[in-house]
């Protein structure tokens, strides 16, 4: 009876009252917060997105019209592929950077915590606008996500949602150029001592990179909305055909839309690079090498914009199909690196591992189509097909869905402090698994069989109909396999404390060195930093010793494929000797609780 | 800091090439401005990180041998929360959601309120010039 009645109050005390919690959520300036805050939302944008996938793939199981009429036919679509780019996997990387790349760099926050939740609100009511076109009498926009003059101008796209759809995007991409000055800002100048640019997680490299690319591309595609809108609005003619506006908007938006993809790629290239080192119980190899790939792939996708305009004929072909080719070198020396981290490591398979390999399977049939596509006399023959369709489906689900899932569950302790369930995530992952490759593989033959994409129906003698069955088994097979994860996240919201700083055992960079989940300033005390793993370093330094003495270049300082480890020796010693004691020994937990009651009381 | 100028100087370098090779194959004026235009914006972070990494003593996060007692004293300020982005963010809405609907006076209205709340959010921990 009295055991009963203590637990109640605990509870009680626990839990704030919901007033509190929405008001600490409307006005936090915390970077974990609002990058929890950022998850959230993007995979409510997933899930929503997926549900118009299934209803696109059910209308296209048979000939005719089933469920849904041309037009709406056309806005899902649209809007499909707009929210999966722009409002789940781009504020997904924000989210995930938010989240994990201040604690890695030992910083107690980003640089603008007001300007970085002003970038969360500015996703959320732009994504809300450009989507509140399906409220609207006419419906959202339905000219496709990539919006080619003339067919969205006024004339020919008539009625507000899609102005809707230009003003919500040009805010919601407001906002990601905000997160990106934030981010450059705080990884150039918030970084603890000792963490050089070559100590830092590859994660947060690509971090760096990406938000560099996000400056780049962004501003383009928010100039190209404004006077899209201006002709549409105040009959600007920014876009006529007369003077060959189509071309220009097609340029513009493809120099925004092709570093896009590597907005959402490099990031997820990131976590993935995280999480093979902790499950191979190996150091990353080619660790300056995956630095080089990534700057690479970035500075190359800035001048690859037009292999999307191969058919318009009016590009030049030699100069982007090279360019196109040239990535996958650097891509190519990723999956390498990728490969040699696993390579005699002792491979351990929990799910974040499970997660990581599907993506390297899954990703590594989209570069070999994308390869294929790069080569204009292909390109002629599957362009606007389902082969593309199958493509970038392959490249963008790839990286972005199997690295999320595998971020999610590496760094759920971290997030909440509890586990997830490690049953659940494999069911998880090998429904995933079997649907998506069900939906989208048997898409390659319907592009080169001559299916165009984007089309509501198809007729009986068009020979498609099988094909298009077994891709919408998969499709449904691909969305239910989300509902294992809903009810992992359901069942484990309960689960014991992990308390530990790294549950994992094996995690090297500086979030598995303070306690799950952080306190508000993220550390009580910073272990010295003199390797890209100061967390192994301190938690396992006899071995971090060993690994030093496989590696004589990056031990003495020559020129080594390695990150900088000056003093990571002398540091190692000093630690297996007893006479250096840093970091947090203790509990963090007990800490932790200590810190937040204290913050509590003040407020 | 010269790790970091030497990532957007590389940047700006290979852009700048990249710029002229697509100018004599293609002719075209758009990609040309639009290589132009990131070639100069990787410059620009490149030449200001390189000022400032030329006039200041490597940082404690630039040394290899740093130590976190190096980092010790104010890191700088953080707001424990505010309620001033949502505001911004809430009239910048308005601002957008009027001129996709025409509505002019609902953009005035915005515009007014838009104006009040930056007000709100540059003075909340306003004390006086340099007071912080």
């Amino acid at each position: 009876m009295s055991t009963a009645t203590a637990a109640e109050t605990t509870t009680t005390v626990d839990r704030k009252p919901l007033g509190q919690q929405l008001v600490r959520i409307m006005t936090t300036t915390d970077h974990k917060l609002i990058g929890k805050m950022y998850l959230v939302t993007s995979f409510a944008w997933f899930m929503i997105g997926g549900l118009m996938a299934m209803v696109i793939r059910s209308e296209l199981a048979f000939p005719g019209n089933q469920l849904v009429n041309d037009e709406l036919y056309n806005q899902l679509f649209t809007m499909h592929g707009t929210i999966m780019l722009l409002l789940f996997a781009t504020p997904l990387f924000f989210g995930f950077a938010n989240v994990i790349m201040p604690i890695q760099i030992g910083s107690p926050d980003v640089a603008f915590p007001r300007l970085n939740m002003f970038s969360y609100w500015l996703f959320l009511f732009g994504g809300l606008i450009a989507a509140s076109g399906f409220l609207t009498p006419q419906g959202a926009a339905d000219f496709g996500w990539f919006a080619y003059t003339p067919l969205s101008d006024a004339v020919r796209s008539p009625g507000v949602g899609g102005d809707l759809w230009i003003m919500g995007l040009w805010m919601a991409g407001f906002g990601t150029i905000l997160g990106a000055v934030n981010f450059i800002t705080t990884i150039i100048c918030m970084r603890a001592p000792g963490m050089t640019m070559f100590r830092m997680p590859i994660f947060v490299w690509n971090t760096l990179i990406t938000s560099m690319l996000v400056l780049m591309a962004f501003p383009i595609l928010a100039g190209a909305l404004l006077s899209l809108e201006a002709d549409r609005l105040l009959g600007a003619h920014v876009f006529d055909p007369s003077h060959g506006g189509p071309i220009l908007w097609q340029h513009l938006f493809w120099f925004f839309g092709h570093p896009e993809v590597y907005i959402i790629a490099l990031p997820f290239f990131g976590i993935v690079s995280e999480i093979l080192p902790v499950f191979s119980r190996k150091p990353i190899f080619g660790y300056v090498g995956l630095v080089g790939a990534t700057l690479a792939i970035a500075v190359l996708s800035v001048a690859v914009w037009a292999h999307h305009m191969f058919v318009t004929g009016a590009v030049d072909l030699p100069f982007f199909s090279g360019m196109t080719f040239l990535i996958a070198v650097p891509t190519g020396v990723k999956f390498f690196n990728w490969i040699g981290t696993m390579w005699g490591g002792s491979l351990s398979f929990d799910t974040p591992m499970l997660w990581t390999i599907g993506f390297l399977t899954t990703f590594l049939f989209g570069g070999l189509t994308g390869v294929i596509l790069a080569s204009p006399p292909l390109n002629f023959h599957v362009s606007d097909s389902y082969f593309v369709v199958a493509h970038f489906h392959y490249v963008v689900f790839g990286t972005v869905v199997f690295a999320m899932f595998a971020g999610f569950y590496f760094w759920w302790p971290k997030l909440t402090g509890r586990m997830l369930n490690e049953r659940l995530g494999k069911l998880h992952f090998w429904l995933l698994f079997v649907g998506f490759h069900t939906t989208f593989l048997v898409q390659h033959w319907l592009g080169v069989e001559g299916m165009p994409r984007r089309y509501a129906d198809y007729m009986p003698w068009d020979g498609f109909t099988t094909l298009n069955q077994v891709s919408t088994i998969g499709a449904f097979l691909l969305g239910a396999s989300t509902l294992p994860f809903l009810y992992n996240v359901f069942i484990t919201r309960k689960a014991p404390l992990v308390n530990v700083d790294d549950p994992w055992g094996w995690g090297r960079s500086l979030e598995w060195a303070t306690s799950s989940p952080p306190p508000r300033h993220n550390f009580v005390s910073i272990p010295r930093i003199r390797s890209e793993s100061p967390a192994f370093d301190l938690h396992h330094p006899e071995i971090a010793m060993l690994e030093l003495h496989e590696n004589d270049a990056e031990r003495r300082g020559d020129v080594a494929d390695a990150p900088n480890v000056d003093g990571r020796a002398e540091t190692l010693t000093a630690r297996i000797e007893g006479d250096l004691v840093d970091g947090d020994t203790e509990s963090h937990a007990d800490r932790a609780a200590e810190q937040n009651d204290n913050e509590g009381d003040a407020r | 800091m010269k790790q970091e100028t030497g990532m957007f100087l590389i940047s700006s370098v290979f852009l700048a090439m990249v710029s002229g090779i697509y100018w004599f194959m293609s002719g075209d004026w758009t990609g040309t401005s639009a290589l132009t235009m990131a070639t100069l914006l990787t410059g620009m972070v490149a030449a200001y990180l390189g000022v400032h990494a030329a006039k200041m003593d490597p940082r404690p996060e630039d040394r290899k041998d740093g130590d976190i007692a190096d980092g010790a004293g104010e890191l700088g300020f953080f707001p424990p929360y505010s309620w001033w982005p949502l505001w911004c963010a809430l009239t910048l809405s308005i601002c957008v959601f009027a001129i996709a609907m025409s509505a002019w006076w609902l953009l005035i209205i915005g515009g007014v309120a838009g104006m009040l709340t930056l007000s709100g959010w540059v003075f909340e921990y306003y004390r006086g010039e340099h007071a912080h």
